[in-house]
Parts: structure tokens; sequence; C-alpha cells
């Protein structure tokens, strides 16, 4: 069913340059305002997990840094980034701090870079006031290369992203219903593309997906995913093998940027910060533990599912300082678990897919 | 608070304590190391920051249900706590001090053993291992009322306090420090006094005591005065021969982390001040005979502090400055007891790991410069991703800018099962011989 799929991303790029002069812009995890960039006709193309050797970036980077921050370092290294024309780096973790800094401070790469500092839970009324400062802040150094904001523009992609959230969430809802008929491949592949394609042409994608997909689905074993991302992505084609529906995510680059449904609010900053603070809880923005536990729990109990599954990326320390009591307090409440621990794009070893088979097996 | 508990705090504090440690101090066998003969003559101030730091951890035993007690992060603005007269425990400081005494990998086992991974920050391997275990060289440490953690450091010691708060049910205030990554501006500055005004409501509650705005001040003067007193006392290894090296300000700096705020930690850094100018008054060098002059880059590898120290100083080598010992200095010149809350924020907020690695280039290039340094000698360490990421590019850098020769040390801060002695000889016999050319 390829209408559901874009043109690869150098292309798109290319195109999206030419047709729309837009701006594209190299963007690293995870939580950032793009419907302001979108206001200024810059497209947003995140770089999770490059399918990419790693080799320059090791002249950089130790051994013991995660493979998200090697790989979007390869990919600059690489000169792959050339038609981009400009980057944004959020302020995610240790590491994609220090890789902005290598970016900016030590590599000359000719390239406007922007930074964005997201407040730390737990939130305050400090957090709030701060948060829509950086909005402002953003926006206004973003003006200096791309010329002004047009706030009705603003306001029009704000309200663009609410309806692309709906659509995401409306697809989320009936596959954890068991109302979807796409696999956990096709359903990733698909909503991925969110992280490049513009939302002009990602929205009628997803509205196609969801009014073509819309259906009773195989009774399949629900389980949920947490984690960074769906990668490797031979997980999925795995869990599509031994019958196993991912009903659920808690993925930092999937639900966890989920919008929630929007307040009403004039202002289309104030609509962002709203939008922000009522995300689902997150490792890179200090979540408490409870919230994150029961986060997971109400997706277990909606969904119905055995149990989850933790992708986690060698070396993220957000995701691994909260697995011990994640596992714990999902085992207390009856809810077993599985942790896969890989690098990005080596696939899945036939160790670790013995362990996940054993695990559904387990769990069914 | 009880009146009994207080008591007995204030009865150990000043006659109890004091008698009890000389009588174990005399009872103590010492172990002695035959002298190594390319060191100058030991700094006499060492046996004074025993006793301050034994006592410390000694006291400590005695807090609970006597004065609230707080957990601190290295980096954390801990003058407002001291103002409600919190009892401060320093995590790192005790990981250190486990690392020095070469228990970092048993109480990272205890931590792993539940679940916690071992590619993890060593110190809160360490720290979690001893709350499951209840093991440290220090005897115990006491139970928080009250976690307090500045992500101006790391992003880790957020995501380790948030799981100390969730283990004891306490709460966890952190200080959130936006990192600088062109310049911080005064949203950055309001949003953090916004917090310390957000702040104070928490800890009257925690500590039972009303803010007190003129305490804090002189609070801060201290602070402000020990902070200067320290960056003296690095200072003085701009002399040749430097009257200290580094290893030796590795084990001085315990008292700028742990008691800044404190009366105790100024007198000592005034004691140390004094005892260091007349060292270079009579040309006392930390080596007899220093011929190169190094920096260090990177917090210490603690089980390898002697061995290194030894090292070195067999070469004639020298450590006379470095990035970590100077971070509890660097910024202190913001800081202003007429306008406390703002000043700390900038004090607090510019610290080197929260500051782009360009100004850490520039601060390296300046050291390098003012100290007279030939060589450097950069760890990296395994723990500590804000510290170690970009340390490739700097080695570069600083080669390409200044003709600095260095040395990369694969390692970590305590936890000795990543280390391989072997492979830092070959670096650093490599290293030796290209500084010596
Ligand atoms: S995988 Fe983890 S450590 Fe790596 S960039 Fe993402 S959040 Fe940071
Ligand atoms: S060693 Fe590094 S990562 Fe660990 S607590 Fe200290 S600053 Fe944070």
């Amino acid at each position: 069913m390829t209408q559901f799929y874009g043109p690869s991303r150098k292309r798109y790029i290319r195109q999206q340059k030419q047709t729309h002069g837009r701006h594209p812009f190299g963007v690293f995890p995870a939580h950032y305002p793009r419907e302001i960039l979108w206001a200024m006709n810059v497209l947003p193309v995140e770089i999770w997990d490059p399918p990419l050797e790693v080799s320059h970036a090791n002249a950089h980077l130790q051994p013991y840094i995660c493979s998200v921050v090697k790989l979007g370092l390869e990919l600059i290294l690489q000169g792959q980034c050339d038609d981009l024309d400009g980057f944004l780096f959020p302020h995610t973790c240790d590491s994609i701090q220090n890789l902005a800094s290598i970016v900016y401070d030590y590599l000359d790469i000719k390239k406007p870079c922007y930074f964005f500092y997201h407040p730390k839970a737990p939130y305050r009324s400090s957090s709030r006031q701060y948060y829509l400062e950086q909005l402002q802040t953003l926006a206004s150094r973003l003006e200096k290369q791309l010329g002004p904001l047009d706030l009705s523009e603003l306001k029009q992609r704000v309200q663009q992203g609410e309806r692309l959230a709906y659509v995401l969430r409306e697809l989320y809802t009936l596959r954890a219903r068991g109302e979807l008929c796409a696999s956990n491949t096709e359903f990733y592949r698909v909503i991925r593309q969110g992280e490049y394609l513009h939302p002009d042409d990602f929205l009628p994608i997803l509205e196609g997906f969801l009014a073509d997909r819309k259906g009773q689905a195989d009774r399949l074993c629900p389980i949920i995913l947490s984690g960074i991302l769906p990668n490797p992505q031979e997980i999925l084609h795995l869990l599509d093998n031994l019958e196993a529906r991912v009903a659920e995510d808690d993925l930092l680059n999937c639900s966890r940027r989920l919008l929630q449904p929007p307040v009403a609010r004039e202002d289309p900053f104030e609509a962002l910060a709203e939008n922000y603070f009522a995300m689902p809880p997150c490792t890179t923005k200090d979540s408490p533990l409870m919230e994150r536990v029961g986060f997971l729990l109400q997706k277990a109990a909606h969904t119905d599912a055995r149990g989850v599954i933790f992708c986690m990326v060698k070396f993220c320390e957000p995701e691994f300082f909260d697995l011990p009591q994640m596992v714990e307090e999902l085992k207390e409440k009856g809810l077993a678990s599985l942790v896969v621990d890989s690098e990005l794009n080596q696939g899945l070893s036939g160790q670790l897919a013995t362990r996940v088979e054993a695990f559904l097996e387990m769990i069914r | 608070m009880t009146f009994f508990k207080e008591l007995r705090f204030n009865f150990m504090k000043d006659l109890g304590g004091p008698a009890l440690m000389s009588i174990s101090r005399k009872g103590r066998k010492r172990r002695h190391r035959a002298p190594n003969p390319h060191f100058g003559p030991a700094l006499k101030s060492a046996t004074r920051l025993k006793e301050i730091m034994t006592r410390h951890y000694f006291l400590s035993r005695y807090t609970e249900g006597a004065k609230p007690v707080a957990w601190v992060t290295s980096g954390a603005p801990v003058e407002l706590l001291r103002a409600f007269d919190f009892y401060t425990i320093y995590p790192e400081n005790h990981g250190a001090l486990c690392g020095a005494k070469k228990l970092g990998p048993e109480l990272c086992a205890v931590a792993e053993e539940h679940g916690y991974h071992r590619d993890l920050c060593s110190y809160a391997r360490i720290d979690l291992g001893h709350y499951f275990s209840g093991k440290s060289p220090a005897g115990r440490l006491p139970k928080p009322d009250l976690l307090f953690a500045s992500n101006n450091i790391c992003q880790t010691v957020v995501y380790w306090y948030r799981a100390l708060a969730h283990y004891w049910d306490i709460p966890l205030i952190l200080f959130d420090t936006p990192y600088n990554f062109e310049e911080i501006n005064d949203s950055d500055v309001s949003y953090m006094v916004q917090q310390f005004e957000e702040m104070i409501p928490v800890l009257e509650q925690v500590s039972g005591q009303p803010f007190k705005y003129r305490n804090f001040q002189e609070v801060v003067r201290i602070a402000r005065d020990t902070s200067l007193a320290w960056g003296e006392v690095l200072a003085t290894m701009k002399a040749r021969p430097a009257p200290m090296s580094i290893f030796d300000a590795f084990v001085h700096l315990a008292p700028i982390v742990s008691l800044r705020g404190l009366p105790v930690a100024l007198e000592y850094y005034q004691t140390l001040l004094k005892e260091l100018k007349e060292r270079v008054d009579r040309g006392t060098g930390a080596l007899k005979d220093e011929r190169k002059r190094l920096m260090w880059d990177n917090i210490a590898i603690w089980y390898k502090v002697r061995d290194l120290a030894d090292l070195f100083a067999e070469q004639g080598m020298n450590f006379v400055t470095a990035t970590y010992t100077n971070a509890w200095t660097e910024t202190i010149r913001y800081l202003d007891d007429q306008r406390p809350m703002e000043s700390m924020a900038r004090v607090y907020s510019l610290v080197i790991l929260n500051n782009n690695l360009n100004h850490r280039l520039k601060l390296m290039e300046r050291l390098i410069n003012e100290f007279e340094v030939d060589g450097l000698v950069i760890h990296s360490a395994r723990s500590c991703k804000p510290y170690s990421v970009g340390q490739y590019d700097m080695k570069r850098l600083l080669m390409e800018r200044l003709g600095v020769l260095s040395v990369i040390i694969e390692a970590d801060i305590t936890d000795f099962r990543v280390y391989s002695e072997e492979q830092t000889r070959t670096r650093l016999e490599a290293f030796f011989e290209a500084i010596d050319a």
C-alpha cells in the first residue's frame, strides 16, 4: 500500500526547497515547537536514526556515547546535511547538549544553529513563564535569518498541529482497541514520516491511512513498547511474525510527543505552552517516576496489554535511570516487562530475538 | 526536631565528638607508606582537613531528629539551605571517598543487582548501592529530609535524585539552570530567581524555620569569601615550583564542596593559604624537582590519585592546574550579598559544566598560559558525559592553537572495572617521551 508513503527524505527535502522555497532544518531529538518552524516556512527534518555506518564520528565521540548522538554527528560529518539551512538542538540530555556545542563551537559547519531549552520538571509557575519566553526567544532569533513571523500563520500552524495530533490520537485509539488493520511495521513506518514530512503533506497521508485501515483487526497479543524509538526495526517484524500487536507505546519519538486535546487559547504562543505542558510524562523532561508509571499503567489498562517491552538505546542515561523502578512498579501491578538493549541500526541478534519470543510465550 | 536529639547533637558537636575522635585517633594504627623521594614535604594542613571532614561525617550520625538533613548535589546553591540550618551531605563527595577507598565496584555492584545499568554514572551507582546496602566508609549517612539538586553539572543528578526521592518518598527540589549555549539572558536569570522564591516556602516547611534574609546574606558573604580563598589557594600553584599539586587539591577541595557557606571552611582555606604562601616564599615545592608543569582535565580518577601522583612525580612532572578544581572559584566574582538571588543565578548557571564548550576551550587556554603549562592530561570519564563529550576535539584544538601536547586516559571516576592499567601506562609512557623530546 505504497500510497501511504511519501518520497525519500533526500528527494523530499530538495523538492520542498524548489517548489515551496522552504528552509529545511536538521532537528535533533526530541521536544521542540515545530509549529513555529512551520510558520516560518522551515521544514523540520528530525535526526534520530539515519541508516549509516559510524566511522567519522568516532574521532569526536567516546565509545560510551549513545548511537542517536553518534549517528547524528556522522550524518553531518559525512556531508549529508549540505541541503539543510540550519540546525536546531533541543536540550534533551547531557549527550545532545554537548553534541550541540561540539557542532556549534568546534566544527566549522557554517550553518546557523539554534538551541531550545525546555524547563525541567517538577513544573512550577516559573516553568510556564520561562517556556513561553523560550518560544518567543526562539522565534525572534529565527526572524533574524528568515524574516518576520506572521502571527496569523502561526495560529494556523498551531491549529494544523492540533489537527495532526487529533488524527494521530485517532490512529492510536483504534490500534489500542484492535480496530486498525495495520502491522506494527507498517504503523510505525507511516507515522514516523512525520519526522520529516511537512504537515501539508503528512496530514493527508495520515487521514488516508486512518480511513483505509479502520476496521476489526486480527486478535493478536497486545503489548506496549516503551523507550526512545522503535529501533532496531527488526523488532517490529519479529513482533508481527510472532502475532503480537503493539497496542500502545511510550516512545520518545512517538506518543511521548503526542499532543493531548488542546485547550482553546487566543494567543498562539500560549496555546503552544499549554499543549507542551499537557504532553505525556517523559524522562527527558525529568517527569516524576510515578507519573510515568501511571501513564504506562493507564495504557496497559485500556489496551489489556500483557506486557511492556523497553526498547533501550545503549548508553541512554535518561531511560536507564528510570528503568529499575519502572520494571519493579509494573511487576507489582502484575505487568511483565522485557528490556531490549541495543545499538541503533545493528539489527536484532539471535539472542535478543529468542528473548522476545520467550517473553511473548510467557505473557500469552 | 526533638529537644533531646538537639541536645545530643550539640553535645556531640562540642564535647563528645572531639573526645571520641581523639580516642579513636590514638587507638588507630597508622599504615605508613615509604615516603616518595620525589615529593617535597607534606602539607601540614592536611591533618586539620582530615579532622574537619571526619567530624562532619561523624556528626552527621546525630542529626536525625535534631537538625533537618539535606542531600545536595555538588553544584547546587547550598547557601539557601544554610540559611535554614540544614545539615548537608554531598553524595558526590561520599562517592569520591568510596572511590578513593577502592569501594566503587563493590557499591556499584549492589546498585547493578537492583537493575541499575553498569553504564550509568558511578557516583550515582555508589550512592544507590549505599541506599540498598547501608555500606559506607563514613560509617552511616543520615537519612535526608530533603533532596536538593541542580542540573548545572549534569542531567544525571536529577535522574539519580529522582530515584532517591521515589525510594524515600521525600521532597526533591530542583534548581533548573538553563544550559548556556551562547549567553544567558535576562529571561534565564529571572527564571532562576523565581525558582529561588518558589523554593523558600518548601524549605520553610521542611526545616520548620522561617526564612531569615540577613542570615542568608551572611552565608552568601562567607561562601563568597571561601570560594575566593579557594581561588587564592589554587593560584599559589602559579609559582615555580608550585607549593602543592592538583592531586593535593583534589583532596583539599572537600570543604569547598561540602562545607561551603560555613565559617569552618573559610577558616580552613585561610590556614592552608598561609601555609602555601610560606612554602612559596621558601621555594618549597610539591615536587623536589619540578621539571614540567601539567594541567588535568575532568574529575579525578579517585582510586588512582596516589599511584598517578607517584608516577608523575618520578618524571618530575607536577599538575599545577585543573579545570575541575577551578570550578568552585571560577564564577564566584558574580556573587553579591546585596543582590544574592540574582547573583547566585549567575554564579551557579555559568559553571564550567553548564557552559558551552567554546567557553571551556577559552578557559583551558587561559589556565595553560597563566600557569605556564607544558602538557595536558585528559581523563575521559565514562561516568560523566557532560565533562567528557567534546574532549577529543578540545585536545585537537589546543594542539592547533597552542601547540600543547596532551594525552587522553580512558577511565572512570570510581569504577576501576573499566580501567586498564596497561593501556594507561602505554599512553602515559608515550606522553612522557613526547613531552621530554
Ligand atoms: S538516546 Fe538517550 S542519551 Fe541518546 S540522545 Fe536520546 S535521550 Fe539522549
Ligand atoms: S560524575 Fe558527571 S554525570 Fe556523574 S554526577 Fe558528577 S557531573 Fe553528573
